[in-house]
Parts: structure tokens; C-alpha cells; sequence
């Protein structure tokens, strides 16, 4: 039984902003899903619908194998969600929450141990309102993880925390992961979900515009890695062309830009330049997932728009998600 | 149960703020002064009669003010969970939609009454320094206090159910006090009565029906108080209304010649057990809406 099932899932706000557009997709047990798109693409929406936090205009969603608009206790008692856009009543304390989050649930854990794990245990005490975004955002990650939920909703996770913070709940992720619990897991951010998922799924403007594993995306989309080299002076005459894989050179001051068609010729051309030029710095990217993404969305919505297209209702899309 | 869950997290969020400390404290202020003073040693009257004047005045008081407390108290019970976004987690936990809002209709309730019972344990023990009795009538104003300010939370926990943002909470606060309460005051042009009255019969030019605008204004949570009131009261203090649709406004003037007291014969639905079913209406009625609305909306 698939962990997420949804079919022809559709939200349209007002009459004609559509956030979701006849939305297919699984899950399945065990995954580490990431979902994936810029600002506004629908993400939220979608989760909103799968937590019943909105009705779909159209379409169903299964969670677990359970109906989300008819039964969303029986799903909220098997899940854990770190929702976008939520709140504290800033008079309680970290403890008190996970206290009533392990009553709620009625789980066994000790919310001493769940406060620890997410590293907030020192100020556990303390009240909410006094946290700062990334504690807040760890407090509820760690609400997440109580009474061992088979699967696990994550909305922009990583939002607020520190890259401590961030190397952090990758591990608790995976660690949670090993042990069955199928992760759901959305980002606008790229190398976040390449840094943890199995799948990635890549929505934009309401569709799901690509599902896949994260190499086979990037064999699809073609895209190209590049290396930057600083050097000492204005490399000239390197003969870089003769180096197998290099697609483009281009030369900017001391700067010299190398577009490879595979990461493995880096090391290439590393080594070439090195004997031609003294290298001061190096700076590499990854298979450009940037351009991958943006391969896959035309850049988002705010590039690819045309001006006058749908103006107020692409700005209501957007509030929606800023908000949500 | 989450019901309950639900409960007693937000009763221990709402106890903390300090607003309502700072409403409470108010509350009881304004009527421990009501008692300090009735209770002045130069008093002309009886103790029984000073005690009970004193319970019926911190009645009147509690009616246009406890209104106020409560609305305070409530107006973000709901929509403020949905502004501030602790909506996602009351429902990411295995909370039903009905859950939170039974939840919060019932933590409300409690911190309103907590409150009511804060002030008359005051009123209670400075009447019995000062006056050196409590009055018979006592128990029935406690309830009575109590099960108006449960009408309100009913009222306020809706509405709050019906608004996503603090703003529009807060005009919707005020639009209640003032349907509910400002324009039932009896206050001569802006009272229901004269509006109704004006539309009924001025402008759609019908026959006047005072029982009919008596029974409008008889629909205001104010109006069945001061009525239900009378359920309480010795006769000689009850407050008459509705004297046009007296049935039997000779025979009272001419037994008051004599000397004697009859009461008035009104149809059912202006008697002062009416207000009961008064009462009965703004407690489930709002309630029922406000929830059917709360499980339809899209909470993002």
C-alpha cells in the first residue's frame, strides 16, 4: 500500500487560480521523497490537502490508505507533520508542547528525550514566545518525530535553521528512514533534497512537471557541471580544448570558466590548468541542479510569466504560499 | 480524549495572558466597589434588602459588562489559532476539526466563568464583612450571570470561527456588542424596537404589532437577562417591559389604585420564561453555524 496516493487532485482558489492541477502521485513505503518546486509551484497547497487543512476542488488523496477528507484523525494518529507557517501560543513552554503533542498522541515517549534529539533541551523550559525561528522550527520538527509515526510530512524543513541545525535533521531523517518510516518532504531549495532523498518529484505552476531519482532527472534534463579557477594572472593560451569533455571556456579577468559535460572531467581539467597557470582558488558546482530546476520550471513563476498574464490571480497564488 | 486535550492546553495558554488577568481584575474591582459601598454603615434599609439591592445591581452591571469580558476573551479563539498558524498543529495531532472547536468552546467557557466566579467570590466576602449576610437571591444570579456569559462564549467562539484574520475577529466583536447589546439598551431611536417599529410601520406602512416588536427585541441575549431576572426576583423588584402588549393593563391600573400588585398577562413568547428558551437559542444556535462553517473552511 502506497504511503501517499493521490488522484486527480485539484485545488482551484476563488474561480480561475488554480494551485493544483490534476495532481497524480505515490509514494511508497519506505521512500525518502522530495518534493520540489519554487515559490508558489503548489506544494503547500498539496500538503495542505493530503493534512486536510483544505478540501480539493477535485480529485481524492489517500494517506496511509486512508481517505484525507473523510478521515484525517485516523491518518493524523499515524503521522507527523512539521507544517509551513505555523504558530505558537508564546505562553507555553517547549516542553509543554511536546507534553501535549505525546498526550495527543497518546505515544509512550518521553518528551525529555524528543527535546534532546532536536537540541533544544536547555531551554526547554523556557517560554515559546522567546525562541527564535530556528529553535521554533526545531521544537516542531521534534513534535514530528513523537509516537514513531510511519510517515513523516516535512513542509519546508530546513527553513530558519543554521547549517548545523540543517546537517543535523538530515541525519535524524535518514536515521528514522532506516527504520521504515516513509518521509515526505518538500523544498524549494535544491541541494537540500538532493542531499537526502531517493525521489524527487518537481512541481511547478500546479503540475507535476517531473518524477524521478535525482541522477536520472539530471541524464534527462542534459545539464552540464562547471568549474571556476582563479588564477594568479590572465590565463592565456591553455589549450583547454584538448582536454576531453570540456564543452566552453570562458575567461573573465583572472577567472577562468569551464562548462564539462561530466562532473568526472573536473579533475581534468584541473589538472591541466595547473600546469599552464598558478591556480589560486577553485570553486566548483555540482552538476548545476539550479539550471536543472530551472530547466524543469522555466525559472519559477515570477521569470516566465508573460506581464498582464493572470496578474491578480498569480499574485494571489502567491500570497497563498507565503502565507500557508 | 483530544477533546479535552485540546482543552486543557488552550485554558493553560489563555490563563497566562495577561489581558484577561488584567479583565478579570476589572471585573472584580468595579464590583467589590459596588459591595464596599452598599455596604456603608450609614445604610438606611434592612441587611436582607441591601444585600439583595447589592446582587441586583452587580446583575444589571454584569449585563452590558460581562458581555465585554467575554468578547475579549474570546474573539480569537479560533481565528487567532488560524492568523498565527497554531491551526497546523491543533490538526497535524489526531484533532478532528470538531475537536478543536468543542475544545475551544469548552476552555472558553471555563476561563469566562472562572472569571465570573473570581468576582462574586469578592462581591460574596465583602458582603459578608460589610452587610453581614448574603441574600437568598444569590445562588440564582450566580447561574444566571454564569449561564449568560456561557451564551456569549457560544456567540464569540463562532464568530471566531467564522474570520481568518485578528482584524476582522475584532470587527466582528464589536459588531455583536453592538447588535447584541447597544441597540437593545432601550435607548429612544437607535433601540430595535424604534427601528423595527420604523421600518414595520412607517416605511412598509403595516398596522403597529407591538407584540411583534417586543418579541424582536425580546431576541437580544440583553432583553431575556433582564427578563429571566425576574425569575429570580421578589415580585416588588422585577423590572416591567413590555407594558403595550400588557393583556391585562386595566385591571393592573386599577388594582394599583387599591394598593395591590397583579402580574401582567403577556402571550407566551413575552412571558419571563421565554427567556429561558431565549437563552436555549443563543447557546446552540450559534454554535451550530459556527461549527458547520469551521468544518468547511479552508484552513491555510
Amino acid at each position: 500500500m502506497p504511503s501517499i496516493q493521490t488522484n486527480g487532485l485539484t485545488k482551484v482558489f476563488g474561480e480561475d487560480v488554480v494551485a493544483v492541477d490534476d495532481l497524480d502521485l505515490t509514494i511508497e513505503e519506505g521512500e525518502i521523497f522530495g518534493f520540489l518546486g519554487p515559490n508558489g509551484a503548489g506544494k503547500s497547497t498539496t500538503i495542505n490537502m493530503l493534512l486536510d487543512f483544505i478540501r480539493p476542488t477535485e480529485g481524492s488523496a489517500q494517506v496511509l490508505g486512508i481517505d484525507a477528507q473523510e478521515n484525517p484523525k485516523r491518518i493524523r494518529e499515524r503521522i507527523g507533520v512539521l507544517p509551513e507557517g505555523f504558530g505558537y501560543d508564546g505562553n507555553l513552554t517547549a516542553r509543554e508542547y511536546v507534553e501535549w503533542t505525546v498526550q495527543t498522541k497518546g505515544a509512550t515517549d518521553d518528551p525529555t528525550e524528543i527535546l534532546d534529539e532536536v537540541g533544544i533541551l536547555d531551554d526547554a523550559d523556557r517560554k515559546v514566545g522567546g525562541y527564535s525561528k530556528g529553535m521554533q522550527q526545531r521544537l516542531a520538527f521534534g513534535m514530528s518525530l513523537v509516537g514513531d509515526p510511519d510517515l513523516l510530512i516535512l513542509d519546508e524543513p530546513s527553513s530558519g535553521l543554521d547549517p548545523n541545525g540543517i546537517q543535523h535533521m538530515r541525519e535524524v531523517i535518514r536515521e528514522r528512514a532506516a527504520n521504515g518510516t516513509t518521509v515526505f518532504f518538500s523544498s524549494h531549495i535544491l541541494s537540500e533534497v538532493e542531499a537526502v532523498c531517493d525521489r524527487v518529484g518537481v512541481m511547478n505552476e500546479g503540475r507535476m512537471v517531473a518524477v524521478d531519482t535525482i541522477d536520472n532527472l539530471r541524464d534527462q534534463a542534459g545539464g552540464t557541471a562547471s568549474i571556476d579557477l582563479e588564477c594568479a594572472s590572465e590565463p592565456d593560451n591553455l589549450g583547454l580544448g584538448s582536454v576531453g569533455g570540456v564543452v566552453d571556456v570562458t575567461v573573465e579577468d583572472a577567472v577562468l570558466s569551464v562548462e564539462v559535460e561530466d562532473p568526472s572531467v573536473k579533475v581534468d581539467v584541473v589538472n591541466h590548468v595547473s600546469d599552464h597557470a598558478e591556480v589560486v582558488d577553485i570553486l566548483s558546482e555540482s552538476t548545476s541542479l539550479e539550471e536543472l530546476f530551472n530547466t524543469y520550471t522555466g525559472g519559477g513563476r515570477d521569470s516566465d510569466r508573460a506581464a498582464g498574464e493572470a496578474e491578480g490571480g498569480d499574485g494571489l497564488a502567491d500570497a497563498q504560499e507565503v502565507s500557508a | 480524549m483530544s477533546t479535552l486535550a485540546v482543552t486543557r492546553k488552550d485554558f493553560k495558554g489563555v490563563r497566562r495572558a495577561k489581558t484577561l488577568w488584567l479583565v478579570t481584575g476589572l471585573l472584580a474591582v468595579l464590583s467589590g466597589l459596588l459591595a464596599w459601598v452598599a455596604g456603608d454603615p450609614g445604610r438606611m434599609a434592612s441587611d436582607a434588602a441591601v444585600a439583595r439591592d447589592l446582587f441586583n445591581a452587580i446583575a444589571v452591571l454584569m449585563s452590558f459588562l460581562l458581555p465585554i469580558v467575554v468578547l475579549v476573551a474570546c474573539y480569537l479563539a479560533i481565528a487567532g489559532e488560524r492568523e498565527s498558524g497554531g491551526i497546523k498543529f491543533l490538526l497535524s495531532l489526531p484533532n478532528s476539526r470538531r475537536d478543536v472547536f468543542v475544545g475551544k468552546f469548552l476552555s472558553r467557557t471555563l476561563v469566562v466563568g472562572s472569571s465570573v466566579l473570581v468576582m462574586f467570590l469578592v462581591v460574596i466576602a465583602l458582603s459578608l464583612v460589610r452587610i453581614g449576610t448574603v441574600p437568598g437571591v444569590m445562588l440564582g444570579i450566580v447561574a444566571l450571570v454564569t449561564l449568560y456569559g456561557a451564551v456569549f462564549v457560544s456567540i464569540a467562539v463562532s464568530l471566531s470561527a467564522f474570520v481568518k484574520t485578528r482584524s476582522r475577529a475584532i470587527g466582528s466583536a464589536v459588531g455583536a456588542y453592538f447588535g447584541l447589546i447597544i441597540i437593545n439598551l432601550g435607548i429612544p431611536v437607535i433601540s430595535v424596537k424604534s427601528i423595527v417599529s420604523y421600518a414595520h410601520h412607517d416605511i412598509l406602512g403595516m398596522a403597529r404589532n407591538p407584540d411583534l416588536y417586543n418579541f424582536i427585541w425580546y431576541l437580544s441575549p440583553l432583553v431575556a437577562f433582564q427578563k429571566a431576572k425576574n425569575l429570580i426576583m421578589p415580585l416588588e423588584m422585577r423590572s416591567t417591559m413590555f407594558r403595550d402588549s400588557f393583556r391585562n393593563e386595566a385591571e393592573i391600573e386599577a388594582a394599583a389604585m387599591n394598593g395591590r400588585e397583579i402580574a401582567p398577562e403577556l402571550p407566551v413568547y413575552l412571558t419571563d420564561e421565554f427567556s429561558l428558551g431565549v437563552f436555549a437559542f443563543w447557546l446552540v444556535v450559534p454554535l451550530a453555524i459556527g461549527y458547520w462553517r469551521f468544518q468547511r473552511a479552508d484552513l491555510d
